[in-house]
């Protein structure tokens, strides 16, 4: 894992002091509200609909055991004992007192976390592929560039008041569990022709009011061309992109309106003038930090445990969290596991502090120190030795997180909504509770098999509905809420945004709507066809005719 | 400039220590509760409340204050609007832990 240097030591600590010292002058008087509001919202701190929230940010979505227990501590002592992982890969707490919010600060840099670039018209907090450095099917892990990233983007006086807020993530498989198509810029590692490792450039996708999946702007850019790239791109932006209207500036809208071609040929005019030397860092630089993300100290194993198979053959609730919840490890006799945080019925990455800290203490005994945050709200363990899966199974379920449901129907993402959310316009996470509890049988769930529900209770789509195969939107009308649903969106390598199937539903009726889609699906399929395999064979009409005359 | 009001108003804002949702009271005092709210029912009488938030604005009590529309019934004033109504109810989930079926979140022991 990346350790600070005394350069960011000192940075973190600085901002602390300054925040501190911002909050003791509103506290005071001294800075009015409208003052005092960027300040905050650049260290992370919002204020919602019933007190204010801090999002912390979890670079690239990786953690330590030391962070995890710092996080639980500080949800027990400033909190009400629990955080929300977010979508960005990052957490939430939603209740803390704004007098308090520099000491939580001064905990989180004690273990070299903070809450900058999670709020703001900035770079936002980078984030990657939750199997970086572990996944079997990358090319390289690219938390290196994410954090080559994170630091470019810091303090860099272009970025810090941008058209809008800026999201990047990475990836260095083909396969892709980041999202790198709804991104401002997804970039994903590759091998060329001549087997060298260099990015593939997408720009311009995005959630939100106007959905759009990302253009390819470079096929293959060399690795170390890769801030110089990136810095063209920013320019093209922040001179073009429109600041006279918040609802059309991310760049998505800009690379829209200009067309790939010519933001592209724009991009690559800008990309001559830059001094690619004077951006990229020198290469004793990438190197230092490259060295912190070194795989770690794996045991010299064989591939096959035979204790852990014969657990696979003996239990058969073991063997169905093996097939849903561990993922295949680029190194020997390790697997990578994914902690489920959405119980039946629960809400979607919510972890109490005595889950953290279970988490954390595994991850110390069977996990290399090493923790993941996914976009998908759940927790990865990414390096366990495979003749230690039974043991971590049992522990986990002493602590409600073995729950084996990854990528099945009550996986489901939901952003807060109205029941947290000041800019919300209906609750998502009861939608989300009363849908996981319908569909909640373990049988049925397998039964369905890969399923993505996304929700989210506004347009701002922080739930990524538009990418889910039924993606929920929540919305108001006349005092009540409703909930318009999306078929066939998709995030993967296959981005597609969903496409709305009708009238929307009320809160009481939009799960039996989702289980007739489920239902229909079910009888629909053609040999083993998952769902979004299945509504790209028949499109839309079969499903809006079976919740249509069945509502 | 009078405000163009279609019903009764309340003056409502968040507490800047900890961002709670407060209603301005009869007694011009904040309250978390809604029930003794004081009420603009002219658009002259919700310039005027509006009005009231100032001294709680500049001694660094509240933030952020607007009128909500509301209606009057037996139980005491609920607002017109859903978010509004979700504002006081505070989160209707059943967080697993550290929570009251109410849907008022219970502080950590």
């Amino acid at each position: 894992m990346y350790r600070y240097d005394e350069f960011d030591t000192t940075f973190v600590r600085q901002r602390v002091d300054q925040f501190r010292d911002q909050v003791n002058r509103r506290v005071s008087g001294e800075l009015t509200e409208e003052q005092f509001r960027p300040l905050r919202l650049m260290n992370g701190l919002y204020l919602q609909l019933h007190a204010y929230m801090l999002r912390v940010a979890v670079p690239y979505g990786t953690l330590n055991a030391a962070q995890m227990r710092k996080l639980a501590f500080i949800a027990d002592k400033y909190d009400k004992g629990y955080g929300h992982f977010t979508t960005r890969q990052n957490i939430q707490y939603n209740w803390p007192k704004l007098p308090d919010v520099p000491d939580i600060l001064d905990h989180l840099a004690d273990v070299e976390m903070h809450a900058i670039q999670t709020s703001g018209n900035c770079i936002r907090n980078v984030t990657a592929d939750q199997w970086s450095g572990a996944a079997a099917d990358e090319v390289e892990d690219p938390r290196p560039y994410a954090e080559l990233m994170r630091q470019w983007s810091s303090l860099h006086p272009e970025f810090s008041f941008l058209p809008r807020k800026f999201k990047i993530a990475v990836t260095g498989a083909q396969a892709d569990r980041a999202a790198i198509a709804y991104h401002d810029i997804g970039l994903r590692l590759k091998k060329n022709g001549s087997d060298e490792i260099g990015f593939e450039v997408l720009v311009g996708g995005g959630m939100g009011r106007t959905p759009m999946i990302a253009a390819r702007i470079r096929d293959w850019l060399p690795k170390q061309e890769l801030l110089a790239y990136l810095e063209a791109i920013m320019r093209v932006y922040n001179l073009h992109g429109r600041r006279d209207n918040k609802y059309k500036a991310r760049i998505k809208i800009l690379v829209h309106e200009l067309g790939a071609e010519e933001f592209t040929s724009q991009v690559e005019e800008e990309y001559t003038r830059i001094d690619a030397p004077r951006v990229m860092p020198p290469a004793q630089e990438l190197e230092r930090i490259a060295a912190y993300f070194a795989p770690p100290a794996f045991d010299d194993l064989q591939d096959d445990s035979p204790k852990f198979m014969q657990h696979e053959e003996e239990d058969a609730a073991f063997a169905q969290w093996v097939e849903r919840n561990v993922a295949a490890h680029k190194q020997r006799g390790y697997a990578i596991v994914n902690v489920s945080l959405k119980p039946v019925g629960g809400v979607p990455g919510d972890a109490s502090s005595d889950q953290m800290r279970a988490v954390a203490d595994l991850a110390e005994q069977l996990s290399l120190d090493e923790i993941r945050v996914t976009h998908e709200q759940n927790l990865v363990l990414p390096h366990v030795r495979k003749q230690d899966l039974y043991r971590l199974w049992q522990e986990l379920k002493k602590h409600e997180l073995a729950d084996a449901n990854i990528g099945l129907a009550t996986d489901i993402i939901a952003c807060p909504g109205l029941d947290y959310c000041a800019l919300a316009t209906a609750r998502s996470i009861p939608i989300s509770q009363d849908i996981s509890n319908r569909l909640g049988d373990i049988a049925r769930q397998r039964e369905i098999g890969d399923l993505k529900i996304k929700i989210s209770g506004c347009i701002n789509a922080c739930g990524h509905h538009h990418a889910g195969h039924i993606g929920i939107l929540g919305l108001e009308k006349r005092g009540q809420e409703y909930y318009q649903i999306t078929l066939g969106g998709s995030g993967d390598e296959r981005a597609s945004v969903g496409e709305i199937i009708g009238p929307g539903f009320s809160s009481e009726t939009v799960t039996d709507a989702v289980e007739t889609i489920v239902d229909t699906y079910v009888g629909l399929r053609q040999n083993g066809e998952t769902f979004i395999e299945a509504y790209r064979r028949v499109g839309p009409d079969p499903f809006k005719e079976a919740v249509y005359a069945a509502h | 400039m009078a405000k163009k009001i279609t019903g009764p108003q309340v003056l409502t804002a968040n507490q800047l220590s900890d961002g709670m949702a407060v209603f301005l009271s009869n007694d011009n005092v904040w309250l978390t509760s809604i029930e003794n709210a004081q009420f603009a029912r002219s658009e002259e009488e919700a310039t005027d409340l509006e009005a009231c938030a100032l001294p709680a604005i500049r001694s660094n009590d509240i933030v952020d204050p607007y009128l909500i529309e509301i209606e009057e019934t037996e139980a005491g004033p609920v607002p017109v609007e859903f978010r509004e109504r979700r504002r006081i109810a505070g989160p209707s989930v059943q967080v697993t832990f550290n929570t009251r079926p109410n849907g008022q979140l219970a502080l950590a022991s």
